[in-house]
């Protein structure tokens, strides 16, 4: 039941952080209000072409943890990026929940990495980018701004994935867990 | 780019053949032109070689051909390179679209041709096919115009430049270049301004612009507070509004980057070693502000607090204090320091000075308090500031003895008095008190007689026994000791009716009081003052004045408004109290807060007199100056006197017409009136007045009424008679009736007899009244005879009940209604007989004779029985018995003859009239019936 109640809480955290990083991106379009009416388009920041076939529920739980420590990298960058730029002085909501939404990602990466017995699923890691050079497209500030965008969409993309996934896999283990 | 060489070549060619044919190249063309864009700051160099000074410059924006600059410049050449140089600003980035420039010599109106065209390339060539915008992340001062520019991407149409949230109007640049201008640029937000250019496509590029303002840093000053580094502080001024880090403000202080200032955390910096002077300099991308100061290190020494505050010694009027420093070099400073006492109401600051100040003793304190200290310094020579406060000490001072009570008796009655004293206060009791000592000698007894009371206590009752006098002392005590014991003497008592006392008038609620100096007043004067006419426990006051002054003025603080005070001036010596003046006043006067008392109205004829009374000294609230008199009407109070003399307690309000009245009296004071008493009357006539109206008048009246009714009923007397008495028709009878035959000789039947008598022993010739023999009727008889005050005739009583008895035994023969009812009642009257009623008549006519009633004579019984006879014979007998035998045969009948028996009588007029009126005979209309028939 330890395993049922861990992937229980995990698919919680994931639920939660869907909601913060939700909410993260609307304090982010009040802040650039230009982005409430014109949607950046661009390629996907991050994406699984390097996991292999994920069949079993496991495998996926698996991807979605290598995407979501993707999302990490991401957020941390952005954070060094934003506090190089405007300083620690500005401690508004966004700042205090992008902290949030940081604190609680490890959280996640934590707790899947735990339910993920062998480590099945895990994808390739990406090459090691630097944070302001390679990362960011473009050193301007509206580039930047652009870029930020599109990190806080994959949050909200990885972790509504990472919700659905970590409910389909706490079902199986629960059933598998009645069943024994 | 391949292209756009053949294009820029193309157009080379045709300036070259233009100028060609227009034949005027006399001054030789400049040559290597050339093209040295600065992106960043938008600017554009030209170099080029030429004999000449005088240039006539054309640039273009290439693609469309328009001429951004036209210009002719006086260029002279660089000695160093021998070439010619000309720096020209954009006001689009470079980079917007391509720039063109070609350039010839001058030489007044001669020019060469134009030299070739060269070409700087801009980003909407079609090698860059992405969309961008121009410029990026500039930093511009507030209120600056900008052009931005925006490329489209390749094959996408524009659509539209928002800056801000604000739409602009675009320039069309080139195929794909659209350019904005923002004027009057307002400060950013914190992450700059976002200018936004979108295709048709949404396809979106944008840059961030930077509005803000250069550094407004001021006010740079440096101090020491160690005596050795050095502490630079300025105001930051106003905002910037630039946040990002590319574009904070930087400092630097002599040189030194500032790290405390631009790691944003405080607005200073600080030096390891004093310097003489000091620069700051403030810097950003939009300006630069530098700051100077300069100071000796010892006219800007900013002493850090004391520490370690403590009190070495504390007593009762005094403390010692210590402190150290945490510098060392502060120990050979000559320092000056303030030390801040609070306490309740004993809030002090005082200065020290000296050496490396580290202890003072604190002087002048007071016993029994609570004192919080707080201290700090300054450099004595060339003060600077004060230095940082120490931390908050407290320091209790020890309790003293208290001080001397300030004591005075007051005497209500010529043997009895009460010592009073001040409580003591905090400075006075140098501790808390806990209790009095009350101590009195007098001549006859040595030694002193001490009371303890407790500290609740402010007076103490005195008794003079022989009348002697009594020297009290009292003092004060707490847990330090006793106080000085304060004395007085009992003064003489003067009451208030044994003096004459002045009006005392206040001025703003204070009393001014003086006096004339007296001799024997050695130890000063006693100001008393006590609520006049009070007793027993009073509020009384007192306040010393020295011997040299003789007035005082007692301050409403220690007055109540609308309370008469007396107040007296005493002299004071050893001895006893010598009493010099006395006043009553009003610190202010107040309406009295109740009426007059006992107010009465007394009428006297047309007058009515209001008397009253004075209300209590103590409602009255100032001094009463009169008293009004009101007429209360419906709805308001008519004035109708004003006494002016408040002794005057009366009032007369003469020639009132009978009516109600409600009168009002006020009293009056300074301040106004009172509500009022009010007095209602209802004015009434006199005796004889009464009379007349009452009785006479009424009785006028009435016969007033009777004379016109009877000249009216004799006015209409015939008709009267005809409607109430009708006229008896005439009897008819054989024989000659016209002249008398002598009196008749009636006698009563033998037929009637037998009817009538009951009892065979009956005499019918005896006269008067006889009882009827039956038991019953003796005692109703006996009744009769004692009831004296019945109205009614004892002989009609008689007959009354006869004729009960009678109907009694006839209910079925009697036809007559009315005789049934006459029968019931006691009042009926008794000879409206057979005779007169319908049946009887009827009875008569059809008998055919009349027969007069004759038995009248007999007496008071026989007419019933001679009714009962005639009522029983009316079947029997015929014919007409006349009336005119009527006669008085024996002196009782007169007694009723103008009554009983006779036609013309009441009862008989009675019952002829309607049957409704026998329900309710008139027993006393007979003179009214005599009155209609015409008999006097």
């Amino acid at each position: 039941m330890e395993g049922a109640a861990d992937s229980g809480r995990a698919a919680a955290l994931a639920r939660l952080l869907h909601r913060d990083c939700t909410r993260l991106l609307q304090l982010y379009k009040e802040r650039e209000d230009f982005l409430s009416q014109h949607a950046p388009g661009g390629e996907r920041l991050v994406t699984l072409a390097l996991c292999p076939e994920a069949p079993s529920t496991a495998e996926q739980v698996g991807h979605v943890r290598s995407a979501l420590r993707r999302c990490m990298e991401l957020l941390e960058c952005l954070i060094v990026r934003e506090v190089e730029e405007m300083g620690e002085e500005l401690q508004g909501e966004y700042e205090s929940l992008r902290k949030t939404v940081k604190d609680r990602l490890g959280h996640l990466l934590h707790s899947t990495g735990a339910l993920l017995e062998n480590g099945e699923g895990g994808c390739p890691p990406s090459p090691p980018k630097q944070c302001t050079e390679d990362e960011v497209e473009g050193s301007d500030s509206f580039a930047a701004k652009l870029w930020t965008y599109r990190v806080l969409l994959e949050l909200i993309h990885w972790t509504d994935s990472a919700s659905q996934t970590l409910h389909v896999f706490h079902t199986e283990k629960h059933g598998q867990q009645q069943l024994l | 780019m391949q292209g756009w060489v053949t294009l820029a070549l193309l157009l080379s060619l045709g300036v070259e053949c233009s100028l060609g044919q227009n034949g005027v190249g006399e001054l030789p063309v400049p040559r290597g032109l050339t093209l040295n864009p600065d992106l960043p700051a938008q600017t554009l160099s030209l170099t080029w070689q030429s004999d000449s000074s005088l240039f006539d410059l054309e640039i273009f924006h290439t693609e469309l051909m328009n001429v951004v600059l036209n210009e002719t410049v006086a260029v002279k050449t660089d000695p160093v390179t021998g070439l010619h140089s000309w720096t020209w600003h954009s006001p689009l980035p470079l980079e917007c679209t391509s720039h063109s420039a070609h350039i010839r010599a001058r030489n007044q109106q001669s020019v060469s041709q134009w030299s070739p065209l060269q070409t700087i390339p801009g980003s909407d060539i079609p090698e860059k096919s992405e969309s961008n915008m121009f410029p990026q992340d500039k930093v511009v001062p507030v209120g600056s115009n900008m052009t931005f520019c925006c490329i489209v991407k390749e094959k996408e149409d524009f659509k539209e430049i928002m800056y801000g949230r604000q739409e602009m109007s675009a320039t069309r640049l080139s195929r794909r270049t659209y350019a904005i201008t923002a004027t009057n640029q307002p400060v950013s937000g914190n992450t700059g301004t976002n200018v936004i250019c979108c295709s048709q496509r949404l396809t979106l590029t944008g840059a961030v612009v930077f509005v803000g303002y250069p550094p407004g840093d001021e006010g740079l000053v440096c101090e020491t507070r160690d005596l050795a580094s050095a502490e630079c502080s300025w105001k930051k001024g106003r905002d910037t509004g630039l946040r990002m880090r590319r574009s904070r403000t930087k400092y630097t202080l002599n040189g030194r980057d500032c790290l405390e200032a631009n790691e944003r955390k405080r607005w200073w910096c600080s030096s390891k070693a004093w310097e003489q002077s000091w620069t700051l300099v403030a810097r950003n991308p939009l300006g630069t502000v530098q700051l100077t100061d300069s100071a000796q290190l010892t006219d800007r020494v900013h002493l850090l607090a004391p520490v370690n505050v403590t009190a070495v010694e504390v007593k009762a009027w005094s403390a010692t204090l210590q402190w150290s420093w945490s510098v060392a070099a502060y120990k050979k400073l000559e320092m000056v320091c303030q030390l801040q006492l609070f306490a309740h109401e004993l809030n002090s600051t005082r200065n020290y000075s000296g050496p490396g100040l580290s202890s003072v003793v604190l002087e002048s304190l007071w016993p029994d308090v609570d004192y919080t200290v707080t201290l700090y310094c300054g450099s004595k020579h060339g003060f600077w500031k004060w230095g940082d406060k120490s931390a908050p000490y407290r320091i209790h001072t020890k309790m003293d003895r208290p001080d001397a009570l300030d004591v005075w008796m007051w005497m209500d009655s010529s043997n009895t008095g009460r010592v009073f004293w001040k409580p003591l206060s905090v400075r006075k009791s140098h501790g808390a008190l806990v209790g009095y000592e009350v101590s009195q000698s007098s001549a006859e007894e040595d030694g002193w007689t001490p009371v303890s009371l407790p500290p609740g206590n402010f007076s103490y009752p005195i008794i003079l026994n022989n009348g002697s006098d009594i020297t009290v002392a009292v003092a004060a005590r707490n847990p330090a000791g006793l106080s000085q014991p304060s004395t007085v003497t009992t003064p003489a008592y003067r009451a208030d009716s044994q003096l004459s006392m002045s009006e005392l008038l206040s001025t703003n609620g204070s009393f001014v009081l003086s006096w004339q100096p007296n001799a024997n007043a050695s130890s000063g004067y006693a100001v008393e003052w006590v609520p006049t006419g009070c007793s027993g426990l009073c509020p009384v006051d007192w306040k010393k004045v020295p011997e040299s002054d003789s007035s005082f003025t007692l301050n409403s603080d220690s007055l109540v408004a609308g309370v008469r005070y007396t107040v007296s001036v005493y002299a004071l010596s050893t001895g006893a109290p010598t009493l010099l003046q006395r006043w009553q006043g009003y610190s202010q006067e107040m309406t009295p807060s109740q009426s007059v008392r006992e107010l009465l109205p007394n009428q006297s004829g047309s007058d009515v007199l209001l008397s009253w009374k004075a209300t209590a000294m103590e409602n009255q609230r100032g001094f009463i100056r009169g008293y009004t008199i009101y007429l209360a009407n419906a709805a308001h109070l008519e004035l109708i006197a004003n006494i002016s003399d408040p002794e005057v307690q009366s009032y007369r309000v003469k020639g009132l017409s009978l009516s109600s009245y409600k009168f009002v009296v006020k009293a009056y004071t300074s301040a106004g009136e009172d509500a009022g008493a009010t007095v209602a009357i209802k004015m009434e006539m006199d005796t004889a007045d009464m009379l007349f109206v009452g009785i006479l008048v009424p009785l006028g009246i009435m016969f007033c009424c009777l004379i016109l009714i009877s000249i009216c009923c004799y006015k209409k007397r015939e008709w009267v008679k005809k409607a109430f008495y009708p006229e008896i028709p005439g009897p008819k009878v054989p024989g000659d009736w016209s002249s008398p035959q002598g009196p008749l000789d009636v006698k009563p039947s033998p037929h009637s007899l037998v009817h009538i008598v009951e009892s065979p022993e009956w005499d019918f010739t005896k006269e008067g009244l006889f009882p009827v023999p039956e038991e019953e009727e003796e005692s109703e008889n006996d009744n009769i005879e004692v009831d004296a005050d019945s109205d009614e005739p004892a002989l009609l009583r008689y007959y009354n009940q006869v004729v009960g008895d009678g109907s009694h035994g006839n209910q079925v023969s009697d036809s007559s209604g009315s005789s049934n009812t006459s029968v019931d009642s006691t009042q009926t009257e008794i000879t409206y007989a057979g005779i007169q009623s319908p049946t009887s008549s009827q009875g008569a006519c059809g008998g055919g004779g009349y027969r007069p009633q004759m038995q009248s004579v007999i007496g008071p019984a026989e007419p019933q029985i001679e009714f009962e006879a005639d009522f029983q014979d009316d079947g029997l007998h015929a014919g007409y018995k006349p009336q005119c035998s009527w006669q008085l045969d024996s002196p009782e009948a007169e007694n009723f003859s103008g009554s009983l028996g006779s036609p013309t009588s009441v009862t008989s007029s009675q019952f002829l009239i309607p049957e409704s009126s026998e329900e309710k005979p008139q027993p006393s209309n007979t003179w009214f019936h005599n009155f209609l028939s015409g008999k006097s």
